[in-house]
């Protein structure tokens, strides 16, 4: 006997052979001593293990949602007030980061245009319009007033540091049009008749402080709001599941 | 009980339908844990572990048997644990021989030398057959456990065990064999129907 027959004697026993199978194991075991005291062993550990009493679990092991990390539920409104939170963040990094970078990138340029002192066809064509500045300085309100067009306006760009104000004094004469243009003109004009000193002009934030200011609050109070709805929301849960 | 139903809505996170499965198979899943890691506390903390890792694994439950795919939650948790106990060995039970080795025969449990308390311990046949399932790989120990002890089919014990149906019988016949041979130790225990010195004698 080897045990492949232990094996075919154990399936026998739980009625897993075919019935071929079976019928020609059942003719053996009538003449096998050996194989018959075999099955009787298996009989017996088997009928043993199946007698086993059956225990009673200690304990429920139902499941709590603190056991299986369900989550509370959160009021719908809560995804909205964060995303708001964190978009008018966003918003608000941009805003200021382009309002620190702006006057950087500015300044880095104002040495073509205010000194003239790189080469090429286009900064010699300011430095011609930089010689036509003494006679603007000579008369800067007539210059000014007499402006009919934009395009007028741009020919006398470089003018001095008082054209800046008299933009100011002229809505009468002046067209619409031809006013926005003489704030840039009189900006680009700037360090070349003041030598370098920095103007008040350039320092002004090409984002408003205004829509800044409005940016945070928003971002603040939608991050606050979103915190006190989901501490709300864990709080009820916590009730209910304790 | 509506099986599938509340299979369905567990696997749609409704806890308290998975909850109405955990009452229903909790003390099979605590028995078969009882029966291969051989301690009640031990038993009782797989037998959750098992029940979480079913919550949180149900999706991938696609039909068939869920009480054998509850068994081999149960069964890898066995294993874990069984795992752990390696990393962290205890003292064993077996008593080392006069040359320090361990001896192989459980048959030291029927000792007359016990201690009543022991000797009262090793009466009841459950302690017996439990010590000779301990004795058992923890392969084999796993086969027999879920095909003698809960009476799972052989294509069920496969799905719990994750082997092929051919291992289960090989396994099977084996375990029934070994047990047998261990037994043969507590042969005072034993019902009178299956004393085999007492049946070759009739």
């Amino acid at each position: 006997m080897n045990f492949r027959d232990v094996k075919l004697l154990s399936a026998y026993l739980d009625g897993q052979l075919n019935p071929s199978d079976s019928a020609r194991l059942e003719l053996r075991l009538k003449t096998d001593l050996e194989l018959a005291a075999v099955i009787d062993d298996l009989r017996a550990a088997r009928g043993l293990l199946r007698q086993l009493p059956s225990r009673r679990a200690p304990r429920n092991f139902t499941l709590t949602p603190k056991m299986v990390g369900v989550k509370p539920p959160l009021p719908r409104a809560y995804p909205i007030f964060r995303f708001a939170s964190a978009f008018a963040a966003l918003l608000f990094f941009l805003s200021y980061a382009v309002n620190f970078a702006a006057p950087r990138l500015t300044s880095a340029s104002a040495p073509v245009y205010g000194y003239g002192s790189g080469g090429g066809p286009a900064a010699s064509q300011e430095l011609l319009a930089a010689t036509e500045a003494p006679v603007a300085t000579e008369a800067p309100a007539l210059a000014i007033t007499e402006v009919p067009t934009a395009t007028e306006s741009l020919a006398l760009a470089p003018a001095p540091t008082q054209m800046a104000i008299t933009p100011t004094e002229i809505p009468m004469t002046a067209q619409d049009g031809a006013r926005d243009v003489e704030t840039p003109s009189a900006k680009s004009a700037e360090p070349e008749s003041t030598n370098g000193t920095q103007p008040e002009v350039q320092k002004e934030a090409p984002v408003s402080y205004v829509w800044l200011t409005g940016l945070a609050v928003v971002a603040i109070l939608s991050a606050l709001i979103a915190y006190l709805l989901r501490l709300s929301a864990i709080r009820k849960w916590r009730r209910r599941v304790d | 009980m509506n099986e599938p139903a509340l299979i369905q809505d567990a696997q749609h996170g409704d806890l308290d339908a998975f909850n109405t499965l955990v009452l229903h198979y909790q003390d099979m899943v605590f028995n078969v844990a009882l029966r291969i890691l051989g301690d009640d506390d031990l038993a009782a903390d797989a037998a959750q572990e098992a029940f979480i890792s079913a919550f949180r694994n149900i999706n991938s439950f696609r039909g068939g048997s869920f009480k054998a795919w509850l068994m081999r939650t149960v069964t890898n948790a066995c294993y874990d644990e069984l795992r752990r106990q390696k990393r962290r060995p205890t003292t064993p039970l077996e008593p080392d021989t006069n040359d320090g080795e361990e001896m192989d025969s459980p048959r030291w449990l029927a000792d007359p030398n016990l201690s009543p308390e022991q000797e009262a311990e090793a009466d009841e046949l459950e302690h017996a057959i439990q010590h000779c399932l301990e004795n058992l790989p923890t392969d084999f120990r796993v086969v027999v456990v879920m095909a003698d002890i809960q009476g799972l089919d052989y294509n069920e014990v496969a799905i719990a065990a994750r082997v092929p149906l051919g291992t289960i019988k090989s396994r099977l016949a084996r375990a029934r064999l070994r047990l047998r041979e261990c037994l043969r130790g507590f042969e005072e225990l034993l019902p009178v129907s299956f004393r085999l010195e007492e049946r070759q004698s009739v």
